[in-house]
């Protein structure tokens, strides 16, 4: 099990800076999550999950202990504890006072490192399945300058433009055409949490482009076993290729059939988008 | 390293600050590039392109309810600068009761540099350089130097 690593925020005090470090080193080296202490004040949900699951190191830069505070205020269960000032002064280092981690910074971040060995093997999300490739045949829609395309075959729809490609108990989910075009250029992406039980309808991320906002509304119910890494640096693949590339979670399926009743094919979506783009124009 | 020590040159980062300058305020912004880029704007205005003018304040001592933080944020205009649209700083900084006189968004940015490639969540490539960097521009220039008015 990986290791959930909350640091103070390390802004404006160089042992934050480290702690803030060691954060982001212990993420990459040892898989581990770590929580934003902003966002954990903010929607303690977010973590809910995390924070059952693996054990808590708590990293504060000084003795304020911003960190910890948080922690208690919050009746976290904290399994270790770090203090970065205490650690350079057991190692000797003087980190100075930049707040761009020097040499002597970096060496402490590696002999703090070097003491928190790594709990476990560390999980990670379920790898995406290579089945679901992009489609190659499409229905289209075509509305004044618009052409939007629908996959012919394997997908379904929601009336929420959410698509759905099922293999075995796997699916894949992401928006459609209709949606990218509308929303024009994406440059944000927030996925949902892998590990997430869901009903049909319930949120699965949400996309943000200059010009709006939208909640992503799955298709099906199961839990969400692997999101779209890539849409995190680059939210653009929606636009690319809103059916393959662009793909948003994958879902392993709880109850299919019933799900399927409120499913449209890709004849009766391309009414719902004819329907829709008509709207948008008036 | 070697874009923090690039950056470096330009404007070096020390933790001082005084009480009558407009506080800078990023988001945590921790695991993710585009907090980074508001961390990284911070840094450059309060030490390289407005150090009369600016400082930042630490997020985490406000929301744990540091009274001295608390205070300082009600005593000065604030200028907000969130990676994502979850606004966790302009958010809590109007929760502790400051003012927050600009909300600036790194997403934002973005919508200018449609296939930046900016980096990771611990090092910036020069996609994301060049955001940070527009973003300092954007709020050193309505910054006063010396006065810590906003234009």
């Amino acid at each position: 099990m990986k290791r959930a690593v909350l640091p103070c925020n390390g802004l404006d005090k160089q042992h934050g800076v480290l702690a803030r470090e060691l954060a982001l080193r212990l993420m990459e080296t040892q898989g581990a999550e770590v929580i934003c202490p902003v966002l954990l004040n903010n929607s303690p949900a977010r973590y809910e999950k995390a924070l059952a699951e693996a054990p808590l190191l708590v990293i504060d830069g000084c003795p304020t202990r911003c960190a910890s505070k948080l922690a208690t205020k919050l009746g976290l269960r904290v399994d270790d504890k770090l203090l970065v000032s205490e650690q350079a002064k057991a190692a000797g280092l003087d980190v100075g006072e930049s707040l761009r981690p020097g040499p002597v910074g970096m060496q402490l971040v590696d002999v703090m490192e070097a003491g928190l060995a790594s709990v476990e093997e560390p999980v990670v999300g379920e790898e995406p399945s290579a089945s679901f490739e992009s489609p190659t045949d499409y229905l289209t829609v075509t509305y004044d300058k618009f052409v939007f395309k629908i996959p012919g075959k394997d997908y379904l729809f929601n009336e929420n433009d959410c698509w759905v490609r099922v293999i075995g108990d796997r699916a894949r989910v992401g928006v459609s055409d209709f949606v990218q075009q509308s929303m024009t250029d994406i440059v944000y992406f927030e996925p949902a949490e892998v590990g997430r039980k869901i009903e049909q309808f319930d949120e699965i991320g949400s996309l943000e482009s200059g010009k709006s906002m939208m909640d992503a509304l799955s298709p099906v119910s199961g839990r969400i076993v692997a999101v779209n890494a890539q849409l995190a640096d680059s939210p653009e693949l929606v636009n690319e290729d809103p059916y393959g590339k662009g793909w948003i979670a994958e879902i392993e399926l709880s109850d299919f059939d019933s799900d399927k009743g409120l499913l449209l094919n890709a004849d009766s979506y391309s009414k719902v988008v004819e329907k829709k783009a008509a709207e948008a124009q008036h | 390293m070697e874009n923090h020590e690039r950056v470096g040159k330009d404007y070096e980062v020390t933790a001082e600050g005084n009480g009558t300058k407009v506080i800078l305020m990023p988001c945590s912004g921790i695991g993710k590039v585009h907090g980074l880029i508001a961390r990284e704007a911070t840094y450059a205005v309060t030490d390289g392109l407005a150090p009369e003018g600016s400082e930042t304040l630490c997020l985490a001592l406000l929301v744990s309810g540091d009274e001295e933080a608390q205070a300082k944020i009600r005593k000065a205009d604030c200028i907000a600068i969130d990676g994502c649209p979850k606004l966790c700083a302009a958010k809590n900084v109007e929760m502790a009761g400051g003012k927050v006189i600009r909300s600036i968004r790194v997403v934002d940015a973005f919508k200018d540099h449609r296939g930046a490639e900016p980096g990771t969540a611990t090092t910036l490539a020069d996609d994301g350089w060049t955001i940070a960097r527009e973003i300092a521009a954007d709020i050193a220039g309505c910054i006063c130097a010396g006065t810590g008015e906003v234009k």
